[in-house]
């Protein structure tokens, strides 16, 4: 992977054939579980984590938010998806992205590791795994990897934001 | 006068929900071992519009204290801020000010 660079305007990176095919899966993960039935994902973690209660405390005032909010959510995060399916180089390359484009993949990527890391238990304290020895040490490594990604993003934006000062 | 039928005088409930309506609401983000410093720091000045230094000192209030406030007013927008900080995945929830 080339991380993410601000440049004449966007952000460019590029990933290697593995690691955009290792995305794509991820995004058809998400996907999957913010389509399923109600039911069958009733009290996932993830779920609960990437859609959260809005008030703590009080359940008719997390209903009437959830109410209120939770399809807008839903709706900019499967719009977020589109983006990143739409930008994602199949078997790798450059990925440029104008702004817009790149709060998508910030909002996805993010989302990404927040489903990652609570699956994974993820803590202040964990630390990279140092072999891929099994399961899920490969998926710490994904972890990490996307920490590289999203934190290079970030990156990158803000010093576009310094450039256009 | 204090007849059978008069109203009785309601009790001091109805002080303590005009000091309650004074009270502003708030929106909170808390701390989660996830979310990149540096990515919430831009959060907060992507969405309220904060100068480096504030949506830092706020950042490292959420990782060191376990919460901070990042905005007040009626209840209507802290819902809608909560709402902006989910499209994020920031941990936020709103409440009345304690």
């Amino acid at each position: 992977m080339k991380p993410f660079r601000f440049r004449h305007g966007d952000v460019v990176a590029r990933l290697d054939p593995a690691e955009a095919s290792v995305l794509g899966l991820l995004l058809d993960q998400l996907e999957l579980l913010l389509e399923a039935d109600a039911d069958d994902v009733a009290g996932d973690p993830v779920l609960e984590r990437l859609l959260p209660a809005g008030h703590r405390g009080d359940p008719a005032a997390a209903a009437d938010y959830r109410e209120l909010t939770e399809a807008s959510l839903r709706s900019g995060k499967a719009d977020d998806l589109a983006t990143l399916r739409a930008t994602l180089p199949d078997g790798g390359g450059e990925v440029r992205l104008d702004p817009e484009q790149a709060a998508a993949w910030l909002r996805t990527t993010n989302d990404l590791r927040l489903a990652l890391g609570t699956r994974l238990e993820i803590s202040d304290e964990t630390e990279p795994p140092e072999d891929f020895a099994d399961d899920e040490d490969q998926q710490l490594a994904v972890y990490y990897w996307l920490t590289a990604l999203q934190g290079s993003l970030v990156d990158a934006l803000v010093a576009g934001r310094a450039a256009r000062k | 006068m204090a007849g059978p039928l008069a109203p009785e005088r309601t009790p001091d409930t109805t002080v303590d929900e005009e000091s309650n309506l004074d009270r502003p609401w708030v929106t909170i983000v808390w701390n989660d071992p996830v979310n990149l410093m540096t990515y919430v720091t831009f959060v907060l000045q992507e969405l309220f519009g904060y100068d480096e230094k504030t949506a830092t000192t706020l950042m490292l209030q959420v990782h060191h204290e376990g919460r901070a406030i990042v905005s007040s007013g009626p209840r209507e927008r802290m819902e809608h801020d909560t709402s902006r900080l989910h499209a994020y995945g920031l941990w936020a929830s709103f409440q009345r000010d304690s």
